[in-house]
Parts: C-alpha cells; structure tokens; sequence
C-alpha cells in the first residue's frame, strides 16, 4: 500500500498542510483566549480550574494529532482526499475546546476533566480512523459481508435493549447506552454505520430489479416482494428501536438514511413519496400511543414572545420546555460577534441544562455569535459537500451509494440537532458531529471518515493506473 | 487607547470571526482548484481515448439476429453491458438484462463481473458472480453472446 515515488518532499499533502495552518492558529487563539479570560473579573469561567500548563494541553494535543495523521497519510496513503481531514480536524479542535471550557461550570457536578477526556476520544477516534484507512483494502469485502454488519449492530443495539428492560416506566424516555467504568458507549452510533452498509450493498445489486418494479398496488408500481423484504425488514427494525429503546432522534435518523439512500439507488420519486407517507401514518400512530412523543411535540408549542399561562407551565414541569427555553436565550445573547470564549454563560445552575452534549450548539451559538455559527454551518456544508464528491467520482455503484449514504447521516445529524435546538423539531438525543461531548459520536464519525478517505483513496489509485 | 483586557479580548474576537472566515475561503479555493484540474483532465483524457486498454470481439452471437460475428467494441477503463440506456456497451437482445456486467481495469489487469443478470456471465465458463481476472485471448460470455478479450 506504500506509494513513494521520487521527488517525494514534491509529492507531500501540501493542500492538506496548507489547510491545517489556520485551523491551527485558531485553536492557539482560542486557548489563548481562554487563558486570558481567566484573568477578566467580568468572564464565567471558574478561575480555579484552568491552570495555565493544563489549560494548553487539549489545543496543542490536538494540533500534534493532526499533524502527525497528515505526516501518517503522506507516506502511506498520499492521493485520499486532502480537504476533508483539515474540515474535520477544525470542528474536532471546537469541540475539544468548548469541552475544556464548559467542564469546570457544569452544574450539579463540574467536571474539570472533560476537556482532556474528549481529548483521549479523539485520539482515540484519529487512531481508528487511520486503522480504518488501512484495513478497508478490498470495500467490496463490506458489500459481502452485509447481513453479517446488520446482525453485528443488532445485536449490540439488542444488549441495551435487555438493560432498558430492567426500566420500568414505558413512558419515560430510555437509555441507550453501556457503561464500561467511567466510559459511556452508545452501539446505536454503530448500528446507524452498518445500515448504511447494508442499504448500500443491497442497492446495489439489486438495481435493476428495483427500478423496473412488477408488483402494481394501484397505480403504483412497486419491486416484487422477494425484493422489498429486507428493505421493509429494516425500515421495521427503526420503529423497533423507537419502541423499545424510546430513541425518537435516532428512529428520524434511520428513516432518513432509508429514504436518501432509495431515492440514490433507484432514483425513483415514487418511492421516496409513498415512504414518506408510510412516515407520516406511522408518526401518526405514534403520537396518539406515547404519552413521550406527545410532550416533546407539545414543547415545540410553547409561545415565548407572548408568554402566557400556558407557557410558563410548559417552562416548568419536568421534561418541559426550560431547556429548549434556555437554550433560546443562550443563542439570542450571543448577538452576532458571540460573547467570546470564556466570556459567555452557557453553563451552569441557572443557565443551559446538559449544554456540553445535546445543547453544544447554543453553547457555541453564546460564546461565538451568529458570525460564528454561519461559519460552523459552512464547515459542515463543506464537508458534504466533499463527502458527495467523493461518492461521485467512485468507481462502483456500491462504494458510490456507500460514500453517499455516509454522507447522508452527517447531513441528517446535522440537521436533527440543530433544527432541534432552535426549536424547529423536537429536541432529541442526537449528538451534534464532531462539535458535541461524546466518545462513541467521534469514533462512529472517524470510522464514517476514514471509509470515505479509503473510497477517495481507492478512485485516484484507480484513475492513475490509466494514465 | 489603553490596552485594557476588555479591549484586547475584543480584538482577539475579531481576530478570530475574520481567520475563520479566510479558512472557509482557503477551502473553497482548494476546491475550485481541484474542479478545475478534474475538468482539464478529463479534456485531456477525451484526446487520449485513441490509446485503447482492450476491446471485445464478437466470435459468436449465440440466438441474438442483431449482433454479428467479427463486430468489436472498444473497451473502456470502466465498461458495462447490458440492454439499458446508461450502458458504455448496449446491446439489444432478449436473453441480456439491462444491466447485466461490469469490467473495468485495475493495475494491468481486466476484471469481469456479473451485476445480477438472468443469463449469467462467464469467463472461459467460469460464472463470474465475484469479480474474475479475464487477460487477452479468454472468451467472455454475456448472456448467449460470446465475445472474444483483444488488446
């Protein structure tokens, strides 16, 4: 898998270097900023907790990191993709950052250590991304290997199904996580990874059936049954998951990725609109059984430029709307230029509850302003944008609907959490890519990352070898 | 104006909205180079198709009336056969599904594969549901149709 050529000081990842150097500067800045706010009598931060040793460590942890992979994919694998690593490095630099920030002001319990623990995660996370990069020799080997990755993840979603059965109350929204010691790991990150697979091999083998369609229901034509099995097999296994593991986002999340990847691999409008309209049934049905769709639905309703009766009921009881609220005036305070790292309140007893996972975007909103969050949002724009391209110069239909379904899932991740935290959808669990607190999110994110490296890798090998 | 920690926090706020905007910018240019250099190649690859990789002869066209015997397709770098329109090669018979094989050039070598079709592909008879390695001289059949692999 070595590639040297002579001239190799010409034949470097300059483009990627190059893009590494602002990102850089950035992460330096921000510390830097951080390290001064603690001196500013006006700013929140908690003064006992950012000494100035430790408090450089997460930014020049970070940098180290990513130089080092971009030295790694130099000698290795020169001709990936050199767009996407500095895109996501930037974000995952934010998210260390804002972890170091916001641990020491956590309330009920400050956490001064989750600046580093995110730290450890994204080691963790570049490291598998690399290994990912090199394991994946043959992708057809995935397409093979289909049922065996859809099993995997049912069964690890299985595992915290039997833990969530030990919760009595069917109404309360549960948990989808293991805990290993201090580590929370959460499978349905995996599960969403070996869907796609799944959606991607079957696909795209069975193109030719699925668009030309012999079974007639009306004035619909469908594929035959044979074919539309596993489909709807899966498509049951998300409302299984929305029943029993009582995660609404990540339900949304796979019937998404179901109806993207239909559409990319049959290119047929009318199945994209009959699933969308099994969706709405289906939603239907779901909101009348469960008391918890109800609430989450009925704290989108609250009215907060006119505050009445009703929404200072809905701001109170539990499971309410006080987090969506909070987060609200997080944002608004922000202004356009943000308070400024350090210098904001989105953390702590009387502000924004669990802020460094599900509300990290209000966080950000406070802290960096709308400037900043238009730019975040263009990060992200970006890196579908490269995800996209990948999928389209790939070389067979399977990796192209593999690198476009991986896509998919940053998009509609991206999409969930943000609508959700502005209080255009309701408010789910869903971790924000890269930015948010979490261990499993930025490993199953590099994973996504390094198969996308490998296909890109694999379509310029493959162009090369013609010229 | 005194350099209060005010002031100066400020102007690291700034500092920071402007450089993470010229990143977004240095991105977006990296990725117009990119389009560009793609689109030039592919310019260039258009004067370059007279280099051939390999072509397929007919030797023989099994029950098909409209393909006959000596009849050659040029092959490209990733060709695939069937009835459909979307096909590099399309051949109009009965017994071929729309999209029925997929060959391609990897590393100086031709790799026959069958994408799910009703009649089948063979290499040397060999059914190539996986992809098969197919070098010049070996006799590829698509469906009824047999073709001969030409440099």
């Amino acid at each position: 898998m070595a590639n040297r050529s002579p001239g190799v000081l010409q034949r470097y990842r300059w483009t990627e270097l190059g893009l590494f150097i602002i990102p850089f500067l950035l992460l330096l800045l921000e510390m830097s900023q951080l390290l001064i706010a603690k001196a500013d009598p006006h700013s929140s931060l908690s003064k006992s907790n950012l000494p100035t040793l430790q408090g450089l460590i997460p930014a020049l942890g970070v940098i180290a990191v990513l130089l080092a992979v971009n030295m790694l994919f130099s000698i290795f694998f020169r001709k990936a993709d050199q767009v996407l690593l500095p895109l996501v490095g930037l974000l995952s630099g934010f998210g260390v950052l804002m972890a170091t920030r916001l641990g020491p002001d956590l309330s009920p319990t400050p956490d001064p250590e989750l600046g580093s623990r995110q730290l450890l995660w994204l080691l963790l996370g570049v490291s598998v991304c690399v290994v990912t990069v090199f394991l994946l020799r043959n992708v057809e080997w995935l397409e093979r290997y289909k049922y065996t990755a859809v099993a995997f993840g049912i069964f690890l979603v299985g595992v915290t199904l039997l833990r969530t059965l030990q919760v009595h109350n069917f109404d309360a929204p549960g948990h989808d996580q293991l805990s290993i010691g201090p580590f929370g790991f959460q499978p349905s990150e995996l599960l969403k990874i070996c869907i796609v697979i799944f959606f991607a091999a079957y696909l795209s083998e069975n193109r030719d059936i699925l668009s030309e369609g012999n079974l007639h229901l009306g004035p619909v034509r469908l594929p035959p049954l044979r074919q539309l099995g596993p489909l709807v097999l899966m498509l049951g296994l998300a409302l299984l998951l929305f029943l029993f593991v009582r995660e609404l986002g990540l339900a949304l999340l796979i019937y998404g990725i179901f109806l993207c990847m239909i559409y990319l691999g049959s290119g047929k409008i009318a199945y994209v609109v009959a699933s969308l309209l099994i969706f709405v049934i289906l939603g239907y049905i779901g909101y009348k059984l469960f008391g918890y769709v109800r609430a989450r639905f009925g704290v989108l309703g609250i009215d907060i430029l006119n505050w009445n009766d009703r929404s200072e009921q809905l701001y109170n009881q539990p499971g309410g709307a006080y987090q969506i609220v909070q987060g609200l005036i997080a944002l608004s305070s922000g202004g356009i230029l943000g308070a400024g790292l350090g210098l904001g309140h989105p953390a702590g007893r009387f502000f924004v509850p669990v802020v460094q996972s599900d509300m990290i975007f209000t966080a950000l909103g406070e802290e960096f302003g709308l400037a900043g969050l238009f730019a975040i949002i263009g990060i992200y724009l970006l890196i579908l944008y490269r995800g996209f391209r990948i999928a389209v110069e790939a070389t067979t239909p399977f990796t192209q609907l593999l690198a476009a379904g991986l896509t998919s899932i940053f998009a509609l991740q991206t999409l969930i959490i943000t609508a959700g935290n502005m209080k255009f959808l309701p408010l789910t669990g869903i971790p924000l890519p890269f930015l948010s607190y979490g261990g499993s999110s930025l490993l199953a994110n590099y994973i996504i990352i390094g198969i996308l490296l490998r296909i890109s890798y694999d379509t310029a090998m493959e162009r090369e070898g013609h010229v | 104006m005194a350099l209060t920690i005010d002031t100066f926090l400020l102007i690291l706020r700034l500092l920071f909205v402007i450089l993470l905007y010229l990143f977004l910018m240095q991105v977006v240019l990296a990725i117009t180079r990119d389009l560009r250099r793609a689109s030039a190649v592919d310019q260039a690859g258009v004067g370059k198709a007279a280099v051939s990789l390999g072509s397929l002869v007919v030797v023989d066209s099994g029950l098909s009336t409209t393909i006959s015997p000596g009849r050659t397709f040029r092959l490209e770098p990733q060709t695939s056969i069937g009835r459909g329109p979307t096909n590099t090669i399309q051949l109009a018979d009965n017994f071929i599904s729309t999209e029925h094989t997929h060959l391609w050039y990897r590393h100086g070598k031709w790799y026959v594969q069958d994408v799910g079709s009703k009649s089948g592909t063979y290499v040397n008879e060999q059914p190539a549901r996986d992809a098969i390695p197919a070098k010049p001289g070996d006799i590829v059949r698509v469906g009824h149709i047999k073709f001969k692999l030409t440099q």
